[in-house]
C-alpha cells in the first residue's frame, strides 16, 4: 500500500507482514463494531435471540485476538523492527487487548438485552441507552477509522469524546436511581439498565485508550495521564 | 532522402571541400580537411549543447528563426509538444466530465483493484459510507467499511450476491452492497441506500404479524360459541349452517396460523447448523400419518436414512408435510405419490412426485406466491390455504436450499428441494438400506 509511510521496506515480505497485521486489526475492529451495534439493537428492539447471538459470538473476537497476538510475537522475534514499525506493533498489541475487552462488554450487553427482553418494556424503548450506545459506537468507529488512516487528529477528537460519554452515563445513572426510588418493583430491571450503561461507558474508555495508542503510533508521543490534550486546547483557544 | 537532409549533407561536403581546397593552395590538403572537419564538428556540438539547454530551460529563441536542420528539429519538436498538450487537455476535460457524472450518481461507487485497495470513489460513496475520495486512495476498502458481512462478500467475489449493512456515518440507514468485476482485474463496489425499502418491508411484516395476531382472538370466541351451539339439541334445524360455519372458522384459523408462521420465518435469520435433522425419519412419520386414509392415493417412500442435514427439524418437517399434503390434494385416488430422499451431485435432494393433474407451464413460477391458485374456480374446501408453498420456499431459502418444480399437465408434477453439500451432516452412520412402504 502506498498511502502509508509505515510500509516502506526493502524486504517485501516484511511489508506484507506489517500490512497483514494492520488489516487483521481492522477486521477485528469491524467485528467488534458489528457486535456492539447488534447488542444495542437487541436492547432497543427487545430481541432476546439477537442478544444471545451477540453473547455467543464473542468467541470470534477472542480467536482473532489470540491470532493477532501470535503474529505480533512472530514479527518481533523474526524481524526485530525498529522506530515506527516497533511503535506500530506495540500499539497493535495494546489495541487488540482493548478491542477484546470491548467485545466482552458487548457480550455482557447482549446478555443483559436478553434478560431485559423478558421484563416490562418502557414506552420509550430505552431511548437513553440507544443514544449513549450510538454515541459510543460512533466513537469506536472514529477510533478505528483513525487507525486505518493513521490520522492523529481524528484520534485526538475520539479521545476527547470520552468526557461527553461519561456525562451521559452520569445522567442515565441518576435517572435510573430516580425510577428505582419511585417504584421499588422496577429495581431489578433498572439494575440491568444501569449495568448496560456501565458497560457502554467502559467501552468508551477502551475506545479512548485505542485513540491514545494511535497518537503514540503516529506521533511517537505518549499522552496517557498527561496534560497533552489541555495543552492543545489552550493553544487553539 | 528528404530535402533538409540533402541540404545539410551538401553544406557539410561543401565546407569540407573548401577546407581541402584552401589546404591544397598551401600544399597541405590533409591539414586543411582536418581543420574543416574539426570546425564542423565544433559547430554541431555547440548547436547540440544549445538545443539541450533550450530543452531544459524552455527558451528556444536561438532556434525559433533561422534555417538548417536544428531549426527544423525545433519546429517539429514544438509541433509534437503542442499536439500532446492538446490531447492532455482533451483527456483532462473528459475525465472531469466522467467524474462529474459519477458524482451525480445517487449510488455510491468505489473502484477497487484485485487487492481490494481503493482506486477511486464518487461523492455518494463519501456521503453514504464515509469514504474520503483523496485520502483513502490505496487503503483497503474493508479497512474503512469494516462490516464483517462486507468482508465475506469481498472474499466470495460473487457478482450476484448482495449484503445489507448499516451505514457507519448515517446511523439507522442501511446500505445494499454489491461487488461487480470489470476489466482485467478491477472491481466496483456499489452501495445503494435501501433504508426506505427496509422500512417498508418491516412495516409490511409487522402489519401481517400484528393483523393475524389481532384476528386470532375474536376468532377463538366465535369458534368457541359455535362448538357449544353444536351440542345444543334445540338447534337441530341449524345443523347444516352450523357445520359449515365451523368448517370455515377452522379454515380461517389455519390461514392465520400459517400467516403467522410465514411472518415468523421472514423475520428469522438463516437456520442454524448446530442440530442435525434425520430427514428420512421425518418422511416416514409424515407419510405414515396419511397412508391408509380414505381418499388418499398410494404413497411410496424411498428415503436414504444415511443422509442427515444440518438445520431446523420442525421447519423441515413442515416442508415435508406441506409438499405431501399438496400432492395428495392434487392426485386422484388411483394415482401414486413417490417421496424420495437421495444424494445428488451437489448435495441431497428431497423429491415429491405425483401422477396428478399437473400444472400449466405459465403458472409454475407463480406457485410460491401467497394465496396463488392455479384454478380460481376450484372449490376451496379441499383443505388448502394457499400459503403452503410460500412457507416451503421460505424455509428452504433459510437452509440455503432451492425449490425446483417440473410439471407436465395431465401427467403429474415433481417438486424437488435441493440441499447444498455444506448443509449435509457428515455422520459416521452407516448408509441405511432404502426403505419402501406401500400405502
Amino acid at each position: 500500500m502506498e498511502a502509508s509511510n509505515l510500509t516502506d521496506h526493502i524486504s517485501r515480505r516484511f511489508n506484507k507482514d506489517i500490512e497483514d497485521l494492520r488489516n487483521n486489526v481492522l477486521t477485528m475492529g469491524g467485528l467488534v463494531e458489528a457486535q456492539l451495534s447488534r447488542a444495542i439493537a437487541a436492547i432497543v428492539s427487545g430481541d432476546s435471540d439477537l442478544g444471545l447471538k451477540v453473547a455467543n459470538d464473542d468467541y470470534k473476537v477472542n480467536k482473532l485476538e489470540v491470532a493477532i497476538d501470535e503474529e505480533c510475537s512472530r514479527i518481533l522475534a523474526t524481524r526485530a523492527p525498529a522506530a515506527s514499525d516497533l511503535r506500530l506493533i506495540v500499539a497493535v498489541i495494546k489495541t487488540i487487548t482493548d478491542l477484546e475487552r470491548i467485545g466482552d462488554e458487548a457480550e455482557k450487553i447482549g446478555f443483559l438485552a436478553s434478560q431485559l427482553a423478558a421484563m416490562d418494556r418502557p414506552t420509550d424503548s430505552y431511548r437513553e441507552l440507544k443514544y449513549l450506545g450510538n454515541h459510543v459506537l460512533d466513537m469506536l468507529r472514529a477510533a478505528m477509522n483513525a487507525f486505518a488512516r493513521l490520522d492523529a487528529e481524528a484520534a485526538i477528537d475520539a479521545v476527547r469524546e470520552d468526557e461527553r460519554i461519561d456525562d451521559e452515563y452520569d445522567a442515565i445513572t441518576r435517572q435510573c436511581i430516580t425510577f428505582m426510588m419511585e417504584d421499588p418493583r422496577s429495581i431489578r430491571r433498572f439494575m440491568n439498565v444501569t449495568w448496560a450503561a456501565r458497560s457502554l461507558e467502559r467501552i468508551g474508555d477502551h475506545a479512548k485508550n485505542i485513540g491514545e495508542y494511535i497518537i503514540y503510533m503516529v506521533q511517537g508521543r505518549d499522552i496517557r495521564h498527561t496534560e497533552y490534550l489541555d495543552e492543545i486546547e489552550s493553544k487553539t483557544e | 532522402m528528404p530535402e533538409s537532409w540533402r541540404r545539410f549533407l551538401a553544406g557539410l561536403l561543401l565546407f569540407l571541400a573548401a577546407g581541402g581546397f584552401v589546404g591544397w593552395l598551401y600544399g597541405h590538403t590533409e591539414t586543411g580537411l582536418l581543420v574543416a572537419a574539426l570546425a564542423a564538428l565544433a559547430f554541431q556540438v555547440r548547436q547540440l549543447l544549445a538545443f539541450d539547454r533550450a530543452l531544459r530551460s524552455g527558451n528556444f529563441d536561438a532556434f525559433r528563426h533561422g534555417e538548417g536542420l536544428w531549426a527544423q528539429l525545433f519546429s517539429r519538436f514544438a509541433f509534437l509538444k503542442e499536439l500532446s498538450a492538446r490531447d492532455k487537455r482533451r483527456y483532462r476535460e473528459l475525465l472531469r466530465e466522467i467524474r462529474k457524472s459519477t458524482n451525480a450518481m445517487p449510488d455510491g461507487a468505489v473502484v477497487i483493484d484485485n487487492d481490494n485497495e481503493i482506486v477511486m470513489c464518487n461523492r455518494a460513496a463519501k456521503q453514504l459510507a464515509g469514504f474520503r475520495p483523496k485520502k483513502d486512495r490505496g487503503q483497503r476498502v474493508d479497512n474503512i467499511l469494516r462490516d464483517p458481512e462486507l468482508a465475506e462478500l469481498l472474499v466470495a467475489g460473487d457478482a450476484d450476491m448482495t449484503v445489507e449493512i448499516e451505514s457507519p456515518v448515517r446511523s439507522g440507514d442501511w446500505l445494499n452492497c454489491r461487488v461487480v468485476p470489470y476489466g482485467a482485474d478491477q472491481k466496483m463496489l456499489l452501495l445503494r441506500d435501501v433504508t426506505e425499502r427496509m422500512r417498508l418491508n418491516k412495516m409490511r411484516r409487522d402489519f401481517v404479524a400484528n393483523a393475524s395476531h389481532e384476528l386470532r382472538s375474536p376468532l377463538t370466541v366465535i369458534s368457541g360459541y359455535l362448538d357449544s351451539m353444536d351440542e345444543d339439541e334445540t338447534l337441530a334445524e341449524w345443523q347444516m349452517p352450523l357445520t359449515q360455519m365451523r368448517a370455515q372458522a377452522l379454515r380461517m384459523k389455519k390461514i392465520i396460523t400459517e400467516l403467522m408462521e410465514l411472518s415468523r420465518l421472514e423475520s428469522a435469520g438463516r437456520a442454524g447448523t448446530a442440530d442435525t435433522v434425520d430427514v428420512a425419519a421425518l418422511i416416514d412419520s409424515a407419510c405414515r400419518a396419511w397412508q391408509g386414509r380414505p381418499g388418499v392415493p398410494a404413497i411410496e417412500v424411498d428415503a436414504d436414512a444415511g443422509i442427515r442435514i444440518r438445520g431446523n427439524g420442525t421447519q423441515i418437517e413442515s416442508v415435508i408435510s406441506n409438499l405431501v399434503s399438496n400432492a395428495i390434494r392434487h392426485t386422484p385416488v388411483d394415482g401414486v405419490i413417490t417421496v424420495s430422499w437421495k444424494r445428488s451431485k451437489r448435495g441431497a435432494v428431497l423429491g415429491v412426485e405425483d401422477t396428478g393433474e399437473g400444472i400449466a407451464a405459465e403458472d409454475v413460477p407463480r406457485l410460491t406466491e401467497r394465496f396463488f391458485r392455479v384454478d380460481r374456480g376450484r372449490s376451496r374446501d379441499d383443505g388448502g390455504v394457499g400459503l403452503g408453498l410460500a412457507i416451503v420456499k421460505h424455509i428452504l431459502s433459510r437452509h440455503d436450499a432451492t425449490l425446483v418444480i417440473d410439471s407436465v399437465p395431465g401427467e403429474g408434477s415433481r417438486f424437488r428441494c435441493q440441499f447444498p453439500k455444506e448443509r449435509i451432516a457428515e455422520t459416521p452412520v452407516e448408509r441405511g438400506a432404502a426403505r419402501t412402504a406401500q400405502g
